[in-house]
């Protein structure tokens, strides 16, 4: 049997499997250094310029941590005045490795990779990958729809984007001191 | 089967059974308290720094397993189920109601009178302020006199609620910090607030109160003895007299083996759903619609405010983030001229960042990416969104109700509850004069700053609920007195929301438990 061969039959034994549990757990539950790569490569797409570079790793690479920090079927705020139980579904990972491979496909059917094309493909092909995948609107957090607007939602859900989009030290979230919310926020270095 | 003896049993562990077993254990040391709660002990006051970070990363819920998936109402605000209930994670708003809600019927001709005094519950809310350690200002309005001080001063405004309070009484109307269950500094075991702005979900430093943080520290010294995830399925009567001898439960994880409570005095204090739930499932071939309830108003005259909400623009300008769950509120609107249409409400503003969120399109529906992104996010927030929010005072008809529905019962059987709502014909008919008396109201005070109302909305359910055990003086048209004892059973009490006749125009918390304190000295002397 030839090595590739191998590997499709190894690769078909989940789907083969009877049970669908048994399929989930097949599942890759962390993203490959191939979808990490992808995304590090997307990340200054969609990411604010100012952030820099480190910083825009810095969010990437607390992303990717996110994904592993999921967790499957826990309930979620069941809220108040029409509560509802509600869990958290599978992990979104097999479904982001998919969406990432999808996006380099593309951008190598457009005679390159990522980084090579100019911002308007980049733009066209995010935005047919969102509309695929049902993304309307920016997530309130990642929710699975999309890796790349998940990656978005990250950054811009956050209290560090609250404050750079008001140039203010808000740190809506963090922990301090109730006199400092007296104050007006000061500008940011 | 497992039979516990004492001299008081409460059925129920929410924050009105915490203050009751608190109050009892000091009226009378030595007392045998026992709380039965059917959900779980969230006792990890450590962990919840890490919960309330998994809530906002995931959207996790912050106390686990706060719920029985089979014992849930239709209807019902809040699937909380567990020892602290809903004030697990209520926002600690402690406003107290006004002698107008005491006195509907004889300033108004509307509902009806509670059967207490103002000033006799005026002692009583000082009384749970400090129990809570609200931190407030007094109200601005003579009326709201207060016999005792806050005992904290108010939490102080930010910097956002600084500028919306100028911006709000420019219209005229007064507004004050609202009052909190917040520790501004430690007490009573619990830390002070550092601004983790998540008061109505978690609260990590403790800051706001929690019933967890009582009930733990009457359990440890054996002040009461808890027992949770049991379930009282039933009262039982005596077998010729009218008093209750024994509460029936059953424990989550046995659900076969009887457990019986006895005691000489019997407390339901299990908030306004179950409380009825629990007296109309007692039913008996003496007491055939369920104990308590010769008036036929178990379950009846279930009450609730009304809400309005809008937003408004304005061009002044706040930094949305600094302090989300605090807020302004104004009392102006929570009396009424007898000789003017009825109309009563409270008042409430917050820093808000409606319509000034970040989006991923622009109006043209341009895909926004990085920069583009940052960049339109960043031109809309020139100026501030304000919260603008009203209770208003609405009034339950009889056929307010709970009532036992068959087709859907719990592992054990017991038919689970249905509540639905309904107004009196007074307050149907004034539905629309109200609506417009808020709404005017709002755009008043959105005047300033060249503000603008942008939406409006109006709560399609009834908050911080209340009813179907309502107290008064005459047996037949009120199920307890106005220390919660049931009119039919001498040993038998409801404390808390259930025994409202009216559901006020502000939060209810703090009423709940200023009644529920009210009540422990009639329990204590049972």
């Amino acid at each position: 049997m030839k090595r590739r061969t191998l590997l499709q039959w190894l690769a078909a034994i989940p789907a083969m499997l009877p049970f669908g549990s048994l399929r989930v757990f097949a599942q890759p539950r962390e993203l490959t250094p191939d979808a990490i790569a992808a995304l590090h490569e997307i990340a200054p797409t969609v990411l604010p310029a100012a952030l820099g570079g480190n910083r825009a790793r810095n969010v990437t690479d607390r992303f990717v941590a996110w994904t592993r920090g999921y967790r499957e079927g826990v309930a979620l705020t069941h809220g108040y005045g029409h509560p509802r139980l509600q869990k958290s579904g599978p992990s979104p990972v097999p479904g982001y490795i998919a969406q990432l491979s999808a996006l380099s496909a593309d951008a190598r059917a457009k005679g390159g990779t990522w980084s090579t094309l100019d911002h308007e493909t980049r733009r066209a092909l995010l935005d047919a990958a969102f509309t695929k995948a049902g993304v309307r609107q920016l997530p309130p957090r990642p929710a699975g729809q999309h890796v790349v607007a998940d990656l978005m939602a990250f950054y811009f859900r956050s209290s560090d984007a609250n404050d750079d989009c008001y140039h203010a030290l808000i740190n809506r979230e963090v922990c301090r001191p109730i006199a400092i919310t007296t104050k007006r926020p000061q500008p940011l270095a | 089967m497992a039979v516990h003896e004492s001299d008081i049993c409460i059925i129920g562990g929410g924050i009105t059974s915490a203050m009751l077993a608190e109050r009892l254990s000091e009226l009378r040391p030595g007392v045998r308290i026992v709380v039965v709660e059917a959900g779980k002990s969230i006792f990890d006051a450590q962990n919840r720094g890490q919960y309330r970070q998994r809530a906002i990363d995931y959207g996790e819920h912050p106390w686990h397993d706060d719920y029985i998936e089979d014992q849930q109402a239709a209807g019902i605000v809040s699937m909380t189920m567990a020892v602290g209930g809903l004030a697990l994670h209520w926002g600690g708003a402690c406003n107290r109601f006004s002698e107008e809600d005491l006195r509907l019927k004889s300033m108004y001709g509307l509902a009806t009178d509670w059967p207490i005094e103002w000033r006799e519950l005026e002692k009583y809310y000082g009384e749970a302020e400090k129990r809570l350690n609200v931190s407030g200002e007094p109200s601005p309005h003579p009326e709201d006199a207060r016999s005792q001080p806050y005992p904290q001063g108010p939490i102080p405004l930010s910097y956002n609620l600084q500028t919306l309070k100028t911006w709000a009484e420019q219209s005229g109307v007064k507004f004050s910090p609202l009052p909190m269950a917040r520790n501004l500094t430690p007490f009573g075991g619990r830390g002070s607030c550092c601004v983790y702005d998540t008061c109505g979900e978690v609260c990590p430093s403790g800051a706001r109160y929690s019933p967890d943080f009582t009930f733990k520290q009457l359990v440890a010294p054996k002040k009461i003895v808890l027992h949770d995830r049991t379930l009282v399925r039933r009262l039982i009567l005596d077998d010729t007299r009218s008093t209750i001898v024994s509460a029936q439960a059953v424990h989550q994880d046995r659900p076969n083996d009887a457990i019986e409570y006895r005691a000489k005095t019997f407390v339901v204090a299990s908030g306004y759903c179950w409380s009825s739930h629990l007296l109309l499932l007692s039913a008996s071939p003496r007491f055939p619609n369920g104990l308590a309830n010769s008036s036929g108003l178990v379950g009846r005259y279930m009450n609730g405010h009304g809400f309005i909400q809008a937003t408004a623009n304005i061009d002044d300008q706040t930094f949305p983030g600094q302090n989300m769950t605090h807020s302004l509120i104004s009392r102006q609107y929570f009396r009424c001229a007898a000789d003017k249409p009825f109309v009563r409400h409270d008042t409430r503003v917050w820093e808000s960042s409606a319509g000034r969120d970040p989006r991923l399109r622009a109006p043209d529906g341009k895909l926004l990416l990085g920069d583009e992104l940052m960049a339109d996010w960043r031109s809309r927030t020139t100026g501030s969104s304000v919260r603008l929010r009203a209770y208003v005072d609405v009034h339950p008809s009889a056929d307010s109700r709970l009532t036992l529905d068959p087709l859907k019962k719990n592992r054990y059987g017991d038919p689970m509850p249905a509540i639905e709502h309904h107004f009196d014909e007074a307050t149907q008919a004034r539905q629309a004069a109200n609506k417009a008396h808020v709404l005017d109201v709002f755009g008043t005070l959105a005047k300033a700053s060249n503000g603008r109302i942008v939406n409006t909305s109006e709560g399609d359910y009834l908050d911080h609920p209340g009813g179907g055990c309502r107290m008064g003086s005459d047996p037949a048209v009120s199920v307890c007195d106005s220390f919660g004892r049931t009119h039919d059973h001498e040993n038998l009490f409801v404390v808390g929301a259930p025994t409202t006749p009216t559901g006020g125009c502000t939060n209810g918390t703090l009423t709940f438990v200023a009644l529920t304190l009210r009540s422990a000295h009639a329990i204590a002397n049972a």
